[in-house]
């Protein structure tokens, strides 16, 4: 409560004061609710996410906005799990998989941020230094979200997967349920890195087994 | 709860105020095996029988004579009769079959209705009164269904749907209004005949039986029952059967109008194969395509591309196109189609048999439809981000071939690889695994985000580094307690561990490089698999789920004495 009141009153002084930007970018996609810790600000439209270490913190993120309408094109990640895709809420009906584009890969992914509203890129695409300028300005321009999964120069926010545990299994018994994940959070806007806990594929009946244990805790990495 | 219901629908029912149509039943015989001894260029004097499942479906009139009963089980079957002919169950091949007899029955009357394969109903008022009377228009049906598809067939007139099909079955022509006098001493088992559906029918037959507990034999002592009560006690379902066996209808026959695919054919002077060489091919058909399309007035919905080799062989693939917003590039869109098939058909690129020079090409339009008649959505057309996405993919799909934009479906499976279908984008799928059938042994969710294409060898250890197996009985050797995943033999540290000789390697050259071994933290399993084992391409495997330190899960299957990867849960 006393935590809410203060970030009220900082906000209001960094409004004041203009130490943040308001924003006058095109308004956010929809986003999943448990992932609003990691991204405040929503999925702004034409800025290019980061994520290194969890592709499906990738499809969450792509998620909400798939099931609202949006299409998305994943690039270059022939092993994606599309069951997986399918059950975090992206729908198969307005996904396109470019597994391998080949040394078109820059023409292919500019082709989508041009026709497509979220564009997943896997790691180790063909693409130089200046082709990601390019295309990280292009999405900005079209109001398309690039989800990356390799570090990215420039990149509005990147989120570091620092280490997950798997909740649900036991020896020779139960299985893979429910997965805690600790994402630092970076990039060009955020300021210092924080660490967040999430908590990816929730499953009720863990969760009511050990009560108590899905708590959000920000820290300053420094 | 129930009080709303049973006073919103029985009053019609009760007082037998729904209108009832006349229609005539057109009836063949034992329909799915006189289909499979059609497809398969039997005699009709074989004694021929249709096996699905663990019983017989259908029965020829000749292997009834030799005493062949519907759901005999297959050897006492072939203990009745020897030379008994078992042909396979094919729901595709009847429908595919009764084509033939629906378009000879429409050369006698407009309309027709094909309630299920083996049964046409026609609205009789009309015909009858256009052929002189319904002796006459049964003749013609009759007569016309013999000479051009070939089958017999039994033609009855009545009012209502339950009726006219009994009608059918006895060739009799029950008179108007004489529908429910006709119906009411017949067997309550009767009412199957009027479901149409498997599910329906079986929902029918777990009615009867219950009714013929409860001491109902006829249809009589049923329909005297009062509608409320029937409604109370056996639901929809028995209302639904209520009012058929009182000889009304519960809905209007849906009549189709036959519309005639449009096809344009190019046979090639020479068999043909080269790619420049078919682009002016494809472009020509397409054009060519377009126009008929539109001087007949239509648009499509699908394009069937079928082409033959010079071997003899014959490939056919459909793709979808988009009714509504192609009205004016519909030609170069059919161009670019047929270009890219016919070049995957020629590199080998795509699946099919081996290339080999074309003789002809043929061009369908399906699922045709008048301009102008096409459903959009409720809320307005296909929206402008929705044809935008597709021009990107379209012109994707022009940039790295067809094949390198794949559009994907769930199916059903048990792996996480079986149960994803990818297609290239705009194929029309093909009927894939259901999703609903219950998969006993299906890998549970959370599925895993990274699938590999290609399973990777694995080694799982137990404590005292000695592999661990699987046996038959499902007996794990020892927990597994090790595991070494691979990695990628160009990691340079790899390689140096690999050189050393205590990393367990030998050194050989195509061994797998498998990075260090790490602690499992936790595991479960093992869950087994045994797929078709009746068949040559069977699998049994076992399935574990393992963590490992730093939240690494990954799913491992075991078979053929060896750990594969085969996902990852990142």
């Amino acid at each position: 409560m006393r935590l809410a009141h203060a970030r009220a009153a900082l906000a209001s002084v960094h409004q004041k004061v203009g130490v943040e930007r308001v924003s006058d970018e095109a308004p956010a996609l929809p986003l999943a609710e448990a992932l609003g810790t990691l991204l405040p600000q929503g999925l702004r439209r034409g800025q290019v996410v980061s994520v290194e270490g969890a592709t499906s913190l990738m499809l969450a993120l792509g998620a909400s906005a798939s099931a609202a309408g949006s299409w998305t094109a994943i690039v270059g990640l022939p092993r994606v799990g599309v069951v997986a895709a399918a059950r975090r809420g992206i729908e198969l009906s307005r996904l396109a998989l470019m597994p391998h584009p080949g040394v078109q890969a820059a023409q292919v992914v500019g082709a989508c941020v041009d026709g497509m509203d979220v564009v997943m890129l896997g790691p180790s695409l063909a693409l130089s230094h200046a082709d990601r300028r390019r295309l990280a300005s292009r999405a900005r321009e079209r109001g398309s979200v690039l989800i990356v999964a390799e570090q990215w120069e420039g990149a509005n926010v990147s989120l570091t997967v620092e280490s997950s545990h798997w909740r649900g299994l036991g020896s020779g018994d139960g299985r893979l349920r429910e997965r805690e994940m600790t994402v630092v959070v970076g990039g060009r806007l955020q300021g210092s890195g924080r660490r967040v806990n999430i908590t990816l594929d929730v499953d009720p009946g863990v969760a009511w087994a050990r009560p108590g244990v899905r708590t959000v805790v920000d820290e300053e990495v420094a | 709860m129930s009080a709303p219901a049973s006073a919103g629908i029985p009053r019609g029912a009760g007082q037998g105020t729904v209108s009832t149509v006349r229609r005539a039943v057109l009836w063949v015989p034992d329909w799915p095996v006189a289909a499979a001894m059609t497809a398969a260029g039997l005699s009709p004097e074989v004694p021929a029988a249709v096996l699905h499942g663990r019983g017989m479906v259908a029965v020829s009139a000749a292997a009834r004579a030799a005493g062949v009963r519907r759901g005999m089980r297959k050897r006492l079957a072939q203990r009745a009769c020897p030379e008994l002919e078992i042909l396979a169950y094919d729901e595709g091949r009847d429908s595919r079959e009764f084509e033939a007899v629906a378009a000879a029955a429409e050369r006698v009357v407009a309309g027709v209705e094909i309630s299920r394969p083996g049964l046409l109903m026609i609205p009789a008022d009309g015909a009858a009164r256009f052929h002189g009377s319904e002796e006459a228009l049964a003749e013609a049906l009759v007569s016309s269904v013999a000479d051009y598809a070939g089958h017999e067939c039994s033609v009855g007139a009545a009012d209502g749907l339950l009726a006219a099909i009994v009608a059918a079955r006895n060739s009799a022509l029950v008179p108007p209004g004489g529908s429910a006098d006709y119906l009411a001493g017949l067997p309550i088992d009767t009412l199957t005949l009027a479901a149409m559906e498997r599910r329906h029918r079986e929902a029918v037959e777990d009615l009867a039986s219950v009714l013929n507990r409860l001491g109902l034999y006829s249809l009589r002592d049923f329909t005297a029952l009062p509608s409320a009560d029937v409604l109370a006690r056996f639901g929809p379902a028995g209302m639904w059967a209520y009012r058929i066996g009182r000889g009304e209808d519960v809905r209007p026959p849906v009549l189709r109008r036959s519309e005639d695919d449009i096809a344009v054919e190019y046979v090639f002077e020479e068999p043909a194969q080269r790619v420049e060489q078919l682009a002016l091919v494809a472009a020509h058909v397409a054009k060519q395509l377009d126009a008929a399309l539109l001087g007949a007035g239509v648009r499509c919905g699908r394009v069937c591309i079928a082409a033959r080799t010079e071997r003899g062989d014959s490939l056919e693939r459909i793709w979808r196109t988009d009714v509504g917003s192609r009205s004016g590039a519909f030609a170069k869109h059919m161009a670019d189609r047929v270009r890219w098939q016919l070049e995957g058909w020629l590199s080998g690129t795509s699946q099919g048999p081996e290339p080999a020079p074309l003789v002809s090409l043929t061009v369908t339009a399906q699922d045709v439809l008048a301009l102008g008649s096409e459903q959009t959505y409720l809320w307005g057309g296909v929206s402008g981000a929705d044809a935008r996405a597709h021009r990107t993919l379209e012109r994707i799909q022009g940039l790295i071939g067809a094949d390198g934009v794949l559009s994907v479906r769930e199916q059903g499976g048990r792996g996480p690889r079986d149960r994803v279908l990818a297609l290239p984008w705009g194929q029309e799928p093909a009927p894939s695994r259901r999703i609903e059938h219950p998969w006993p042994g299906r890998i549970p969710d959370p599925a895993p985000a990274t699938v590999l294409v290609q399973p990777q060898l694995i080694a799982m250890l137990d404590a005292g580094g000695q592999p661990v197996t699987v046996d038959r009985r499902l007996g794990m050797s020892a927990p597994p307690t090790w595991v070494r995943l691979p990695v990628d033999p160009r990691d340079e540290r790899m390689a140096a561990a690999r050189r050393h000789p205590s990393s367990g390697h030998v050194g050989e050259v195509g061994e797998p490089s498998w990075g260090l071994p790490q602690p499992i933290e936790a595991w479960a399993g093992p869950w087994p698999v045994v797929e078709r084992w009746w068949a040559q391409d069977s699998t049994r495997g076992a399935y574990v789920q393992v963590a490992v330190r730093d939240g690494l899960a990954v799913l491992a299957s075991f078979s053929g004495g060896a750990w594969v990867l085969e996902a990852v849960y990142d």
